[in-house]
């Protein structure tokens, strides 16, 4: 059978997308198979209830590499990100802490709560601006291999040691920190204001199963930081028409450059001979040969269902086995009838436009991770609302709202029951968790869609309903993503790669990880 | 002002006493003041009741470093070291016990009761920890090297280090790279599938920390404790008559080597230690003149407490305000008229199985649990506890037949949000005996007197800041070149005079001798120098 492809895509992600448009623009003649009938893999827009289009999973745009814009030329593709204006943390004492993107306000209003704080948020921006400075470039290289022989894998590392060695004292001490600290631990150390600590440790916890005081949680205060120096794009927003218009600008670029995309295209086997990739088996029974294939779902996906364990080492399958998933969060979509009122901070206002975070206290957040330890979603759970409707007022009809709800935790494995019977108790608690802040969303809610991590798992292909496709945590980052050894991209089946959020740099819709993975494969191929 | 020592100590813990037999043995004049009226520190043997005698603190050694009790023939000076063939010995409250032994066949065969699958992994396990320790054991007793400008020395000592990382190969390389940054909880769960089992061996990556076993980076205290002794697993080794005796004999090596030693000397202050002519200053006015000072003391206590703020740069004191001590272990020490039955430990030599540590902690989410209560200020409703029996290997401590017992509780925060410390002492005490009851009934009634050491006292009797018993956390960012503060990792401070010997030093907390012995090294290298 005549080949009419070099490279097969699987997995029509924003991670997959982003590696074919890099193939293809190389010269590659790329197929990407998407099992669903949408695009964008976590990245969707979705009409959810008629009227009403969610951004399903995904909410924002907070990391998508600034390189991966300009090169696909993604505004050209339609690409806008609207401002997202700041977190208003409502407290249970009737106050709230607004932060918004305008320093000198944002100051103030820390101030409000301790003079002291307002004097170190200046100084903990400088610092975590810095480095990020530092991180960035890690960001877009291909992990090397500590145990290499290979002279080129050791210049690597002493590239990153000189890196280190190079930066001032205070910022050794600061990255030393960033890496190994709790969220908490680190914010300690500059903050004195509770609610203040609790809403910046929120974002360290984001998507992993972790809590606010685990070691290993500031690293992630930093990505916050990693949009600002990007510079002229603004790197944190919505996009307009939900995140799903993300993955459709890169889908359009890839396509311009020549890449096929078929959706309703689920791949059922990845066919090995001798070690080697040879080609793919679709769910409804259609073959296709071809040279290369890459890999944007996760690894549990990709070998121990495409692919089968018989095809690949007891060492490698021992590490897939070990490499933690353990989704921690769920999702809740609101389709709203009118703005929710909080106690707060009463009215409509700006407030509403950007992230509303439920994280009142440290404790408040600590004690909803043990909940989760246990196996127990969280009795009070942090909660990240955005209500993109407000600024982009074409995801809902006139006067309507879409309200979207991060919620955690919600851990995958239940100690009691099963997600199918807890949906809807855990979708009362969000609601419950809300209202006790704005009383009036009950009223609101015309409809509303749950997602568990069963959910997230099933609808979406993420193993145990992780939205990183597996754990950021110190073990599984850098050159042990996904498992050690098999951090480049590569796999031990010949012509199989690996290009989604398993891989270096991690989740998020940052892009990096399918970009990296087709630039290592356009060295290798 | 008294004559001139080359070097004064304070504190005389048992890593300032070694320090004192190394820097003496090297014919500095050395004179070591300790504030109590015993030497040893954390390393004493008290009196808890009339015929009674306990290591009041620690109860077991780390172990003490090889080279050092070679090196400064300790056995002369009457060290005499008891090691239990039982390592530990973990307790079920269903009845049910693993005992752990120094002997590989005879743990399997307890392990069998259990698991045949982690019968078959422990031998792997315990083979794959001693070839990492052995990778790792070089690092302990190295001077953490400079990161800014690390010396030729430094290199060569790391080059030696990476080439035995090469020589371990790829599966144990990357073992030792994924391990070290992981929560002990899963690090255990790789290897077996007893929960019993598991959480006996991970705790002791939380042992005297502010950690659960699901904290990320407790995989590390199993990686240093196999760089100590070759296993992940602590062995209950300690000195016939207590701890004490090791303190006793490093006193009398020391003095041996012309060191001289004062107790009762409270020192309030360390002055000039910027200048070249640092002082001391004792509680009773009297000042002493020293070429350097060192001290044993904490890093929070020394630079926040002895040090006058005005001589450190205000960057350093804030870093210092911001290094991790928040103690959260307790102690109490009990005189006891027999020795207990504990449950399901009847079969064989129940003697044997009690000689070595004892470990209640069942399960992983027993003992996280117990750390979540210190979270939020409250102690542990039921608390993980390491005890030893040390009167059943070595009877002079307690009268005939009666015995005394050590018990090392987690968790008890230095700061409880309901009421303190002085008010809910014996609260907290009596739910650790009760909490003990479950494993040994009728303990209570054995109970002669009782001794409780609360985080509080740790700070007050013993001088530990925040009740801390590692001088400080031992987590990642505490670590190595990182402890106490990164770019003060090599014994020496800002102020050029004074010196840092205590167990806030590489590589930290533990009876090993090595904060003292590293320290020693440095010292007498710059005062050769100068």
């Amino acid at each position: 059978m005549a080949q009419k492809y070099d490279i097969v895509v699987i997995g029509g992600g924003h991670n997959g997308l982003v590696n074919a448009a890099y193939l293809a623009r190389a010269g590659k003649k790329v197929l990407v198979l998407e099992r669903r009938h949408v695009l964008g893999g976590a990245a969707v827009t979705e009409e959810v209830f008629p009227g009403f289009k969610f951004s399903v999973c995904s909410y924002v745009v907070s990391l998508l590499r600034p390189e991966i814009i300009r090169e696909l030329d993604l505004p050209r593709h339609g690409l806008e990100i609207l401002p997202l204006d700041g977190t208003f943390t409502p407290m249970p004492n009737g106050d709230y802490l607004w932060r918004v993107n305008d320093h000198a306000r944002t100051r103030r209003e820390i101030a409000r709560h301790s003079r002291l704080d307002a004097e170190a948020y200046d100084e903990y921006g400088k610092a975590m601006i810095e480095m990020a400075h530092f991180v960035k470039p890690i960001m877009s290289m291909t992990p090397p291999d500590p145990t290499t022989l290979d002279p080129k894998g050791w210049k690597n590392l002493a590239f990153l040691g000189r890196r280190f060695q190079k930066l001032p004292d205070e910022d050794k001490y600061n990255q030393v920190q960033l890496m190994t600290m709790s969220a908490v631990d680190f914010l300690d150390q500059w903050f004195e204001t509770d609610v203040l600590k609790a809403t910046m440790s929120a974002s360290g916890i984001i998507g992993t199963f972790l809590g606010v005081r685990s070691p290993g949680t500031a690293y992630v205060l930093l990505h916050h930081y990693m949009g600002e120096i990007d510079g002229a794009f603004r790197s944190w927003g919505f996009a307009r028409g939900g995140t799903g218009a993300i993955s459709n600008a890169i889908a359009d670029a890839a396509r311009e450059a020549g890449v096929e995309i078929r959706t309703e295209a689920g791949i059922e086997k990845i066919l090995v001979k001798n070690g080697s990739a040879t080609g793919v088996v679709l769910a409804n029974g259609d073959e296709i040969n071809v040279d290369v294939i890459s890999s944007s779902v996760d690894p549990r996906l990709t070998f121990m269902k495409m692919v089968g364990e018989e095809y690949l080492p007891d060492d490698f399958c021992t590490d897939l086995k070990r490499y933690k998933y353990r989704g921690s969060s769920g999702k809740v979509n609101l389709a709203l009838d009118g703005l929710p009122d909080f106690k707060s901070l009463p009215g409509p206002g700006a407030h509403l436009r950007g992230a509303i975070s439920i994280s009142p206290g440290v404790d408040y957040m600590e004690r909803a991770y043990d909940e989760a330890k246990y196996g127990r979603f969280s009795r009070r759970p942090y909660i990240d609302m955005v209500i993109p409707s407000l600024t982009d007022p074409s995801v809902a009809p006139p006067g309507k709202h879409v309200m979207s709800c991060f919620v955690q935790y919600a851990p995958y494995n239940l100690k009691e029951g099963s997600w199918d019977d807890k949906r809807e108790e855990f979708g009362d608690t969000v609601i419950d968790t809300i209202a006790e802040h704005a009383p009036n969303i009950r009223e609101l809610i015309r409809d509303r869609q749950v997602l568990t991590p069963l959910d997230l798992e099933r609808e979406f292909g993420l193993s145990e309903g992780n939205i990183f496709q597996g754990e950021l945590t110190l073990e599984q980052l850098f050159f042990l993503r996904p498992a050690p050894g098999w951090a480049q991209y590569r796999t031990p089946i010949k012509n199989l790669y690996m290009c989604g959020s398993a891989t270096h740099p991690g989740g998020g819709i940052m892009g990096a990880p399918g970009r990296n993975a087709a630039l290592q494969m356009l060295k290798d191929i | 002002m008294t004559r001139i020592y080359d070097v004064i100590i304070v504190g005389a813990g048992h890593n300032g006493l070694v320090a004192a037999c190394y820097l003496a043995k090297a014919g500095l004049k050395t004179l070591v003041l300790e504030r109590r009226e015993i030497v040893g520190g954390g390393a004493v043997t008290e009196e808890i009741c009339p015929g009674f005698r306990c290591s009041t603190l620690d109860h077991a050694t780390g172990p003490l470093a090889a080279h050092i009790v070679d090196d400064l023939n300790l056995s002369r000076f009457g060290l005499e070291l008891i090691t239990p063939e039982a390592r530990v010995l973990a307790l079920s409250p269903d009845g049910r016990s693993i005992c752990i032994y120094n002997d590989v066949g005879r743990t399997v065969s307890e392990i069998e009761k259990f698991s045949a699958n982690d019968a078959k992994s422990y031998p792997e396990f315990v083979n794959s920890f001693a070839r990492i320790g052995r990778v790792l054991a070089p690092l302990i007793s190295m001077t953490p090297p400079s990161i800014d400008q690390p010396t030729t020395a430094d290199l060569w000592q790391l080059g030696k280090v990476g080439l035995a990382f090469r020589g371990l190969g790829k599966k144990d390389e990357y073992r030792l790279l994924r391990w070290g940054p992981m929560a002990v909880a899963d690090l255990v769960s790789e290897w077996f599938e007893t929960e019993l089992l598991r959480a006996t061996v991970a705790a002791r990556g939380i042992y005297g920390a502010f950690a659960g076993p699901w904290s990320a980076g407790t995989s590390l205290g199993l990686l240093w404790q196999a760089a100590m002794d070759g296993s992940a697993i602590v062995p209950a080794s300690h000195p016939k008559g207590g701890m004490g005796s090791l303190s006793d004999a490093l006193a009398s090596a020391a003095r041996a080597a012309g060191a001289e030693i004062r107790t009762s000397a409270q020192v309030s202050a360390v002055a000039g230690a910027s200048s070249d002519a640092p002082k001391v200053a004792l509680e009773t006015g009297e000042e002493i003149q020293s070429r350097v000072v060192v001290s044993n003391a904490d890093p929070r206590s020394t630079f926040l407490n002895l040090v006058d703020p005005i001589d450190l740069e205000p960057n350093f004191l804030q870093k210092m305000r911001n290094y991790r001590a928040p103690g959260a272990a307790a102690k109490i020490n009990l005189a006891l008229s027999g020795l207990p039955a504990f449950r399901g430990v009847n079969g064989g030599d129940p003697k044997t199985k009690l000689s070595g540590r004892i470990h209640i902690g069942p399960e992983i989410d027993y003992l996280e649990r117990a750390f979540d209560a210190s979270k939020y200020g409250e102690f542990s409703a039921q608390p993980y506890l390491d005890i030893t029996i040390p009167s059943i290997g070595d009877p002079s401590l307690a009268p005939a037949g009666k015995h005394v017992m050590s018990i090392h509780a987690q968790f008890a925060p230095y700061k409880l949000r309901q009421g303190d410390w002085t008010t809910r002492r014996e609260e907290f005490a009596d739910n650790v005996i009760t909490q003990l009851e479950t494993y040994a009934p009728g303990i209570d009634d054995l109970i002669v007197a009782k001794q409780v050491i609360t985080p509080l006292d740790l700070e007050q009797t013993y001088g530990l800041s925040g009740g801390h018993i590692h001088h400080g956390e031992q987590s990642l960012d505490q670590f190595f070149t990182f402890r106490p503060l990164i770019g003060w990792a090599q014994y020496r401070t800002p102020l050029k005079r004074l010196y840092l010997c205590g167990a806030g030093t590489h590589p930290g907390g533990g009876i090993t001798g090595l904060c003292g012995a590293n320290a020693a090294r440095e010292i007498a290298r710059d005062l050769s120098r100068r």
